[in-house]
């Protein structure tokens, strides 16, 4: 008995002659039990058909779960109520207050700027009705 | 072809679902970091408006009246650049979508304010005022159904 070592340091042609020399005993059955593997897995091949493509179905399936997913993803986002900032009328009052005055600051600005604008307009006017007397 | 036109029903509820408006900015970025934001809800509203004796410390800007009226108040002043284009792309779409007039708009050294209503002539139903600044950007947004002579007086009075 050769070891495995032994064997793969034996070249091409000492390897056939203790192939030819051995005495394997092969099952008398082998032949049949080949043939039949390869008609079991050729059978099989049949069976399987090659890659299918998705019908346009699945697509409108697909969009039409994704919408609804959005949909009712974005009802639920909205239902959560929001918490008041404050929880004494008085501080909500007085908020509402500081906003209104901050926004009536913000629009003085505005007007601030059309008032320069319109006197800077009326200045050319003024000049042309002096030039006329 | 009923299911092609289902699904592109769908998505357009979905489209109109994510449309903006002063309560989902409010969502979408009081909780940021570098944001201080403020809600007072339509119940508030009631409940400031109950109040018998309300305490005005300046008579002058008495806003009971109007109070009454308002549905709700969102605002929200950030500080976080990281937000800033997205906080004025979503009020950009906001009025768009909602029909809000341009009422007034103000840009001096570097600051930029915007206010914007929607309404009738005699009704505002919403008021915006966006004011971008160099490092600060305000967003406020009210909901109510305002008589425009009694905002117009509050906010003549107040700006004298």
């Amino acid at each position: 008995m050769k070891k495995i070592k032994d064997i793969e340091n034996m070249d091409w042609e000492a390897l056939e002659q203790a192939a030819g020399t051995s005495q394997a005993n092969v099952p008398a059955d082998l032949e049949s039990s080949i043939k039949a593997a390869i008609l079991a897995s050729e059978a099989m091949a049949e069976k399987q058909p090659a890659t299918r493509r998705l019908p346009a179905r699945a697509f409108y399936g697909f969009a039409f779960a994704a919408a609804l997913a959005a949909v009712i993803t974005v009802g639920v986002a909205r239902q959560r109520p929001l918490q008041d900032t404050f929880d004494d009328p008085l501080l909500a009052y007085a908020e509402v207050q500081k906003t209104f005055r901050q926004i009536s600051d913000k629009m003085n600005v505005g007007l601030e700027l059309a008032s320069e604008a319109r006197t800077t307009a009326e200045k050319p006017a003024e000049i042309l009705k002096k030039i006329n007397e | 072809m009923k299911k092609l036109i289902l699904v592109a029903t769908l998505m357009m509820i979905s489209v109109a679902m994510f449309a903006q408006s002063g309560k989902s900015i409010y969502k979408k970025y009081s909780d940021c970091e570098k944001v201080s934001a403020v809600y007072i809800s339509p119940a508030m509203f009631r409940l400031i408006g109950q109040i018998p004796d309300l305490e005005v410390e300046d008579e002058s800007i008495n806003l009971t009246p109007i109070i009454k009226s308002l549905k709700g108040l969102y605002l929200i002043n950030s500080e976080n650049p990281d937000i800033r284009e997205s906080v004025i792309k979503d009020v950009e779409r906001f009025v768009d979508s909602d029909d809000y007039e341009l009422l007034m708009e103000a840009k001096e050294e570097g600051e930029i304010v915007r206010i914007y209503t929607v309404g009738n002539e005699q009704t505002v139903k919403g008021f915006v005022m966006l004011a971008l600044e160099a490092t600060e950007l305000t967003f406020i947004c009210i909901d109510g159904e305002m008589a425009r002579d009694d905002l117009d007086a509050t906010f003549a009075k107040m700006m004298k």
